[in-house]
């Protein structure tokens, strides 16, 4: 399938890049060093570690997220691989959805690894591997994901430095939906009341893939809960590959 | 004409060398000295300005509760620094943005509250602390049962028997709680009381947290006890000889006290021979 | 005789910049291309012979005018099957090797495995690659990348190559292999488009030119047909005669202490400076005529613009 060669040659081609190495070097630092802050604690020593790492597979995941999202499509325009590529019978929809998935490989790849360093700690210091910070991890995942394809869309049509600057921003906005909602219980009724509830309804509410807190106390989620989660992030997916899909198929390569 | 330039290039690597020894010696001097100029505050204390745990939630972005893990931190850090003298000034402004940033995080109460308590001699600020963290985690019945410990300490029998009562209702309280409720009213805490009902709080834990909290409290009890055996029988030798010993061994040797004490963990207490004073080897809350 | 590529009309205006200044490259292009000729494309840097090939790919998309390939519209999946390109200074993965990259370009066309391996196998053989067939493509010089950019355009054995300034940056040696190379494509009975400036190739290997220069084509026609066989001078270098015996012949070009070189105009002057040599007993060491080129042409043609 085109795609899928599309999909696997992104992935070699990200891969092989040492700069995404980097933030997953810095990651794993950072859940071996929660080892040494949970000494410097009073009381639950584990309640760190797991923060910590959590914290540090959504932080790096988010880095390298942007990092690949932004590069490499932007790569492409800019180092004209493009041009051949395009002109092989290939739609432009399909080269956009084979570069995505290729992109969502190698996050899946990266945060894998993290995951796995993360709960390997965990392991050696509680004995038992919880299946909520699993959850947790593979939520911070579609959230990647979704980050990943806002990162593509603005690759289409900025450089990667603007692309990252805008990325950013949407995940800081994605985390202040509730500053929205605050601001829209305490407006008054009326037509700034309900284009603040629009605006609340488009904005993305990068919280509800938050369940980083859940885990680490073990608290009790309800399946529909996770399935909700899970369900916004593939729709908001969807809706941003098919806006990069609309501007990327009548863009002029000069 | 080659052997000048051979000689230029030998002087410059020479004078390169010579820099960057230089500069490398003198950034390490400076800084030695930079460190012993004593300071008011250790780094990270410009928490204290932000002015409330509600805007850190926004704008920690999702990752709150690791804000709430390294704020905790510091401020243990910052609590046992004892050159700095005013730093209870802002104990209830940093505990409450520990608790507004990770409300279910429940050693902060704890230590909070014992800070306010044993440092900062602020009964009601350690009430405070402690019932905030019922307030946000209504199953924990370990809080009001230290304010409560703490009241009937500081022999405030009605605020104590307030605090039992409430931790009496508290499904998974252990049976000292109805026995110290019905007894506030008239039983003075003393250290012996308070070290048997550590005991058996400790004894009757349901979880490691309970027993590990426990133990911390029998740890400041014995040493609490042992100082001041300690203080008398220093007391003592000071009235025999006129000095104050040069080591806690020669209380022993002199037979005023022997064996000296040692703390729950078997270590020494210290002693400053300059200033007569003795303290435990362990921070009791930071065991 | 089939048109394989036909461009109609074609106008394109580019809009850049914040507040947009509008660039018309293209205004009414229009030439065909006849299967099996090498067909060149011609004009001064910035006339749209890059845009309009970008056009027939799809990769810019005009605002007015019709393109088609092999009868069909442009962007017909079926047209792009049967076309294979290679753009101006290619640039490729830099992690993939060449192999990788070919079977990847393999993999778009749907070729099975077996098939893309042989395929790709045989086109680095042919480009003269195939010791650097596992060496990653960062590493690759300006003219091996020029080469498996040739080796990916005939991955899928088209029947139209559309090169964009494939010789630039090449050395003599490169471009001679990519003369020959361009040659046998036309043996095997493909058609090949080729954008160039340089004139001297073009002139040696196409059937049929189209020169466009200010966003139109202005000249178009086999290329025996545009340059006739005139002889414009002859260039003679002799020795024995002095200077001031040729003034009425020719004009000196360059006059040394033992040789002449003359540039003669008229046939006639010719016959009667080699009297005189002979006369004088000199001797002529180099007797070169002067045909019109594609470069006198070409200049002629884009001032008259």
């Amino acid at each position: 399938m085109k795609i899928a060669a599309i999909a696997v040659n992104t992935f070699r081609e990200g891969i092989r890049d040492r700069i995404l190495y980097l933030p997953f070097f810095f990651a794993v630092v950072a859940v071996v060093f929660a080892r040494v802050l949970a000494i410097l604690t009073v009381g639950d020593r584990v309640k760190i570690i797991k923060d910590v790492g959590l914290a540090s597979i959504s932080l790096f995941g988010m880095l390298i997220a942007v990092l690949i999202g932004t590069g490499l499509v932007y790569k492409e325009i800019d180092k004209k691989t493009i041009y051949t590529l395009l002109a092989k019978p290939i739609e432009r929809w399909q080269f956009l959805l084979g570069k995505f998935l290729g992109l969502v490989l190698i996050l899946f790849v990266l945060t894998a690894a993290m995951a796995l360093v993360f709960l390997a700690v965990v392991l050696a210091h509680t004995s038992t591997i919880d299946g909520r910070l699993v959850l947790a991890v593979t939520f911070i995942f579609l959230e990647l994901v979704l980050v990943t394809a806002v990162a593509m869309l603005f690759s289409c049509f900025s450089t990667p430095i603007l692309s990252s600057v805008f990325t950013l921003s949407f995940y800081i906005i994605g985390h202040f939906s509730w500053g929205l909602q605050t601001l829209i219980e305490n407006s008054r009724p009326g037509p700034a009341r309900v284009a603040l509830r629009a605006l609340y309804a488009v904005l993305p509410d990068l919280e509800n893939f938050n369940y980083k807190t859940d885990a680490v106390y073990g608290l009790k989620i309800l399946p529909q809960y996770y399935a909700f989660s899970a369900l916004y992030g593939l729709a908001y997916t969807l809706f941003v590959l098919a806006l990069a899909v609309l501007i990327f198929k009548k863009r002029d390569f000069v | 004409m080659r052997a000048v330039r051979a000689v230029r290039r030998g002087f410059t690597s020479l004078a390169l060398t010579l820099i960057l020894l230089g500069s490398g010696a003198g950034l390490m001097a400076l800084k030695s000295e930079v460190d012993r100029i004593p300071r008011q505050k250790i780094p990270g204390a410009s928490v204290i300005y932000i002015p409330s745990g509600k805007f850190l939630k926004y704008a920690t972005l999702g990752y709150s509760s690791l804000a709430a893990d390294l704020i905790y931190l510091w401020a243990i850090q910052y609590y046992s620094t004892y050159t700095v003298v005013d730093r209870f000034q802002n104990l209830e402004h940093i505990f409450s943005i520990i608790a507004e940033l990770d409300p279910r995080y429940t050693d902060p109460y704890e230590v909070g509250a014992l800070i306010a308590a044993y440092e900062a001699r602020d009964l009601n600020l350690a009430y405070k602390i402690l019932d905030l963290g019922l307030a946000k985690n209504p199953d924990q019945w370990l809080f009001p049962f230290e304010a409560g410990h703490y009241a009937q300490m500081a022999k405030d029998y009605e605020t104590a028997k307030r605090f039992y009562g409430k931790a009496m209702r508290i499904p998974g309280a252990p049976e000292i709680v109805k026995r110290l409720y019905a007894a506030a009213g008239f039983k003075t805490m003393d250290l012996k009381t308070a070290w048997e009902m550590w005991l058996e709080v400790r004894d009757t834990a349901a979880d490691e947290r309970t027993r590990k909290i426990a133990d911390n409290h029998l740890y400041q009890v014995k040493s609490a006890v042992d100082i001041g055996v300690i203080r008398a029988a220093l007391a003592q030798f000071r009235t025999r000889y006129h000095h104050l010993p040069v080591g806690l061994e020669e209380l022993e040797r002199v037979r005023i006290l022997a064996p000296v004490p040692r703390d729950l963990d078997g270590r020494d207490y210290l002693y400053d021979p300059q200033k007569g004073e003795v303290s435990p080897p362990s921070i009791w809350w930071k065991r | 005789m089939v048109t394989v590529l036909k461009v109609e009309d074609l106008h394109k205006t580019f809009a850049s910049g914040f507040i947009p200044k509008k660039r018309p490259i293209l205004k009414g292009v229009s030439f065909s291309v006849n299967s099996g000729e090498i067909f060149g494309f011609l004009g001064p840097n910035g006339a749209g012979k890059t845009t309009t090939l970008k056009c027939a790919l799809g990769l810019i998309f005009p605002d007015r005018g019709k393109i088609e390939i092999f009868g069909r519209h442009h962007l017909d999946a079926g047209a792009k099957r049967r076309v294979g390109y290679l753009p101006e200074q290619p640039y490729f993965y830099d992690y993939l090797t060449a192999s990788e990259f070919l079977d990847f370009y393999g993999q778009l066309f749907l070729m099975k495995k077996g098939e893309r391996k042989e395929k790709a196998a045989a086109l680095l053989r042919q480009v003269g690659l195939e010791r650097a067939a596992d060496l990653p493509l960062r590493k690759f010089s300006r003219g091996m990348l020029q080469r498996v950019g040739l080796a990916q355009a005939l991955i899928n054995d088209p029947d139209l190559v559309l090169l964009d300034e494939p010789l630039g940056g090449l050395d003599p040696l490169g471009r001679k292999e990519l003369r020959d190379i361009i040659a046998r494509l036309k043996q095997e009975g493909k058609t090949v488009f080729l954008c160039s400036h340089i004139l001297q190739d073009i002139e040696m290997i196409c059937d049929r030119v189209a020169i466009v220069a200010g966003g139109r084509v202005v000249s178009q026609g086999a290329l025996q047909d545009l340059i006739s066989e005139k002889v414009l001078y002859t260039e003679v270098t002799l020795s024995g005669l002095a200077e001031e015996d040729l003034i009425d012949l020719g004009e000196p070009v360059s006059v040394r202490s033992d040789r002449i070189l003359i540039k003669v105009f008229q046939e006639s002057n010719v016959e009667t400076l080699l009297d005189l040599v002979r006369e004088r007993r000199g001797r002529v060491h180099s007797l070169v005529p002067r045909t019109e080129t594609l470069e006198d042409i070409f200049v002629e043609i884009v001032n008259r613009s």
